[in-house]
Order: structure tokens, then sequence, then C-alpha cells
């Protein structure tokens, strides 16, 4: 009898301890889990921080591009504008003096 | 079932549980990283295309405020030539007074604008009245117009029908050249200095110029 009832103990024991490593495992388990939602949410935050700063880069170097085309843009219509200026005055330079007959013609009275 | 069964029944379902528990936590924290993954896509995506069009809107400013350059730049060089033209009509002036202009005096340029004057005047003005008109010359120009040309000049004009006077006024005006006249009594004038004609052609003048000017071939 006091072998069974010693027999009984240890059986108890033996399943007491299973639980307690069972219940260990499971909360190893959701340590685990919170950390890897944690890591995840870390991750996630990292990942939103690091699109910011490539928008920041992105836009400035959108921005830039356009800055840079427009310039080119620009010095070419100026630099087309300034040949025709000097076309033109030269053209001009060539006319003056029916352009100033014209003139007087009109101020003295003779049209 | 004995104790060690129950024993590994227990660990069993706690591995189990574990694995469960395990395998919800990565999948939730996968959908969480393919979530914002996808959103910051997105998001790149709308901060690509905002970029975009504002940096078109910025290259088009840029190219209209060019053009507009351009277009200054030339309008700029139209004013400054024709403000040479119109200079150097105004330094000519003293050529045409010692050499004439076109086969045409200086004398009988300003006759001719005192007879413009004078008929503007008598515009319009009945054949009985008569008109008493003063030339006024600039201190220059005195010297070419003598009493005997502006009799010459009313007798013409008379002769259409208005009886016309007109004398020369001891008052000058400050002028490169040209003529006022005016009734005796001041209230009625031709203003025919060049600079005033200048001014009142002023903008056909303009135009005159710029199509002169600018003849190609």
């Amino acid at each position: 009898m006091k072998e069974q009832n010693t027999m009984a103990v240890e059986a108890l024991k033996l399943i007491r301890e299973g639980e307690e490593e069972g219940r260990k495992l499971i909360e190893e388990a959701k340590e685990r889990a919170a950390k890897l939602i944690k890591d995840a949410e870390e991750e996630v935050d990292r990942i939103k921080e690091k699109a910011r700063e490539d928008a920041k880069n992105l836009a400035v170097q959108i921005s830039d591009k356009y800055a840079k085309k427009g310039k080119e843009e620009e010095s070419a219509i100026m630099k087309k504008a300034m040949a025709e200026v000097e076309n033109l005055k030269s053209i001009a330079e060539s006319n003056i003096d029916p352009a100033v007959n014209r003139v007087l013609e009109k101020i003295l009275g003779l049209v | 079932m004995g104790a060690r069964e129950i024993v590994e029944r227990i660990k069993e379902e706690a591995v189990s549980e574990r694995e469960k528990i395990i395998s919800v936590a990565e999948k939730k924290a996968d959908e969480l990283i393919k979530e914002a993954t996808a959103q910051v896509e997105l998001q790149k995506k709308r901060v690509i295309d905002a970029e975009e069009r504002k940096g078109v809107e910025e290259l088009e400013r840029m190219i209209r405020a060019a053009r507009l350059n351009a277009r200054k730049l030339r309008w700029a060089a139209e004013v400054e030539m024709i403000a040479k033209t119109l200079e150097e009509a105004m330094k000519r002036i003293k050529e045409v007074k010692t050499s004439g202009f076109k086969g045409n005096s200086y004398s009988a340029i300003l006759a001719g604008l005192i007879r413009d004057a004078t008929r503007s005047l008598t515009a319009g003005s009945s054949t009985s009245s008569g008109s008493d008109l003063e030339v006024i010359l600039s201190e220059e120009d005195a010297p070419f117009i003598t009493p005997d040309m502006l009799k010459n000049i009313a007798d013409e004009i008379s002769a259409e029908g208005v009886n016309i006077h007109l004398s020369l006024s001891d008052k000058r005006i400050k002028s490169a050249g040209g003529v006022i006249v005016r009734s005796k009594d001041g209230k009625v004038e031709v203003n025919n200095a060049f600079e005033q004609r200048l001014a009142r052609f002023s903008a056909n003048l303009r135009e005159d110029i710029v199509k002169t000017l600018f003849k190609r071939g």
C-alpha cells in the first residue's frame, strides 16, 4: 500500500513537471510571438522612416532634373534670341538710312 | 494510460500550441511588413507623380519666362533701333537746313509746312471772313522764310476761297525746326514744330520705321 502511494505521488509529480514544462513552452512561445510582432512593428517604422527619407531625396532629384532641363531650355531660348537680336540689329543697321529718310519725309511734311 | 504517457501527451500538446502561437505571430509580422511595404510603394508612386507634375509645371514656367525674356530682348532691340533712327533723323535736320532733302530746299520745306498748317486752320471757314495768321519760327529758321514767301502762300490759299493774311511773328520758338501757325489772337494754332510732328505721328512712324528697318533682303 505504501509502495502504491509512493508510485502515485511520483506519477503526480511527473505529471506536474510535465505540465510545468508545457506551461513554460507556451509562455516562451507567447514571449517569442510578442517579440516577433514588436520586431515587425519596428521594421514597419524603419520602412516608413526610410520611405520618408527616400521620398525627400526623390523629390529633390526630380526637382533638380526639371530645374536642370529648364536651365538648358532657357539657355537655348536665350542663345537663339540673342542671335536673332544680333541679326535684327545687323538688318536694322543696313536699313537705317531709308528708315531715317522715312521719318524725315513725315516730319518735314513731304508725304 | 501511465504517467509517462500523460506527460508525453502534455508536452506534445504544449509543443503544438507553441508552434501555433509562433506561426500566427510570424504570419501577422509578415503581413504587417507586407502591408507597410505596399503602403510605402504606393506613397512613393504618389510622390513621384506629384513631383513629376510639379517638375513639368516648373519646366513650363521656366520656358514661358525664357520666351518672354527673349521677346523682351527682341523688343528692346527694336526700341533701341527705333530710338536710334529717330535720333539720327533729328540730327539730319541740321544737314537738311544746309543741303535740303530729296531735292527740296529747307525754305521750300518750311513753306510747305506753313501751307499745310494754314489750310488746316482755314478749313471750314466761310469765304467772306478773312483770317489774319502769324507764323512763328525758331531763331535759326527765321532767315529761311521771307515776307514775300508768306505773301505767295497767302495768295495761293486765298485763291482757293478764303482770304488769308500771313505775317512773320517776332516771337521765336525753341525747336529743332518747323513752324507754328496761329491766329493773331492766339486762339487757334497748328503746331508744325518737328518735335510736335514727331510726337503726333509717333505711332504710325514707329510702324513705318519697324517695317523699313527690319525689312529682310
